[in-house]
């Protein structure tokens, strides 16, 4: 923690806002992480009914997440290979900054947090995110909200709606120009558990970092859509795209797990083709510790070009 | 979206002779796609057939409701 910072407003009872990394403090509005503790949930999703979410008594537990989210973004947790946004270029430019708050009343303007009716999942409601944080003159380009939900654990994430009005770093992929978007309408947005493993915090950011405009990065354990991390084809081409001008290789192989019979999908070539990469099924790493992944070639890219033109607005 | 482990894919299989493999695959894959598709688009047929189809496979594979799974325990791993 190279900051702490508590702030106390007299509208909202007992809310606490630690600077966890300061960021960029030459800039208005850096690029910035928000972690917050739910104050309600919805459940069962679009069901328009709330209850306080329990995180709300747990202040403690709360913010040993909130290490646990930093470390895992700037590749602190013990065992870890991604080191992600720990590059001295890119480190010191992003502002962390954690929110704790209770005593919300239980209603749709402060639940961040819906429990599935059809799953275990969590699901962020992206769009109450932005003006949440507003109340508390916060601006997130990423935001988790943590829960202790009692009964749904599994994490989620939805992509950011970029502001595709402003502007950004233009980039092309296999010649199509797109744009890596100083700024969001909706931020990425991350619904996890208090008591989720840490390096989910990372995958769930891989998500929302990306863009439904301008770039999905999507679950590569599933046969899922095309995306900046997931092409169709059979045979599976050796190259996997070219992005910014630069050729990339298809990762043949899935890392050694194999692509399903049936499967359009292929990935992007591996930076540690040894084990599942960080978007993939990582707890099938061969020697049972998943902090031994990493992203694979065209998503680090990705992302951290990303990052780096939001550091540069 | 945190990927299944496979212990877990495993007990639901175990739990729920009525369900095959296949219903997994289907069943997450259809999650996933979920948060592909951007939210703020106005609601597709696709997407009712998805959260419909969603809905019929979670019967199939969680009869008793998902209580006794857990994503949220491995930290002590």
């Amino acid at each position: 923690v190279l900051a702490v910072h508590s702030v106390y407003f007299t509208d909202c009872p007992m809310p606490t806002v630690r600077v966890i990394r300061p960021g960029d403090a030459g800039k208005p509005d850096p690029f910035t992480i928000c972690v917050i503790s739910n104050p309600a949930l919805e459940s069962p999703w679009k069901s328009s009914q709330f209850q306080a979410d329990p995180i709300t008594n747990d202040e403690a537990g709360f913010d040993l997440c909130v290490r646990f989210v930093e470390q895992a973004l700037f590749g602190l947790l013990p065992e870890q290979a991604e080191p992600f946004l720990s590059d001295p270029g890119i480190a010191p430019g992003v502002r962390l900054v954690s929110l704790f708050v209770s005593g919300l009343e239980a209603g749709d303007v402060n639940s961040l947090v819906a429990e599935d009716g059809v799953s275990d999942l969590l699901i962020a409601r992206r769009a109450r995110f932005r003006p949440f944080l507003e109340r508390y003159g916060l601006i997130a380009d990423v935001a988790y909200a943590i829960s202790q939900s009692d009964s749904h654990t599994r994490p989620s994430a939805w992509p950011a709606t970029d502001d595709d009005s402003g502007p950004g770093a233009a980039f092309t992929m296999d010649g199509a120009t797109f744009h890596h978007r100083h700024r969001c309408i909706v931020p990425g947005t991350v619904a996890q558990h208090i008591a989720s493993v840490p390096l989910t915090a990372l995958h769930e950011f891989g998500h929302a970092l990306s863009s439904y405009s301008n770039g999905l990065i999507v679950d590569l354990y599933e046969d899922g859509p095309p995306a900046v991390n997931n092409r169709h084809g059979r045979p599976i081409p050796e190259r996997f795209a070219v992005y910014d001008g630069i050729a990339l290789a298809s990762d043949r192989k899935r890392d050694g797990l194999g692509y399903p019979t049936g499967w359009r999908s292929f990935h992007c070539e591996l930076n540690d083709p040894s084990f599942p990469a960080l978007m993939d099924n990582y707890w099938l790493a061969h020697d049972g510790i998943p902090e031994h992944c990493q992203h694979d070639v065209v998503t680090r890219r990705f992302l951290l070009d990303r990052v780096r033109a939001k550091l540069a607005r | 979206m945190e990927p299944l482990k496979p212990e877990t894919r495993a007990r639901i299989l175990d739990e729920n002779p009525q369900a095959a493999p296949e219903d997994i695959d289907e069943y997450e894959r259809l999650l996933a796609e979920r948060f592909a598709t951007d939210p703020e688009l106005p609601p597709s047929p696709e997407a009712e057939r998805r959260e419909s189809r969603l809905a019929e496979l979670y019967r199939k594979l969680f009869p008793q409701g998902h209580g006794w799974l857990s994503h949220a325990s491995p930290r002590a791993r």
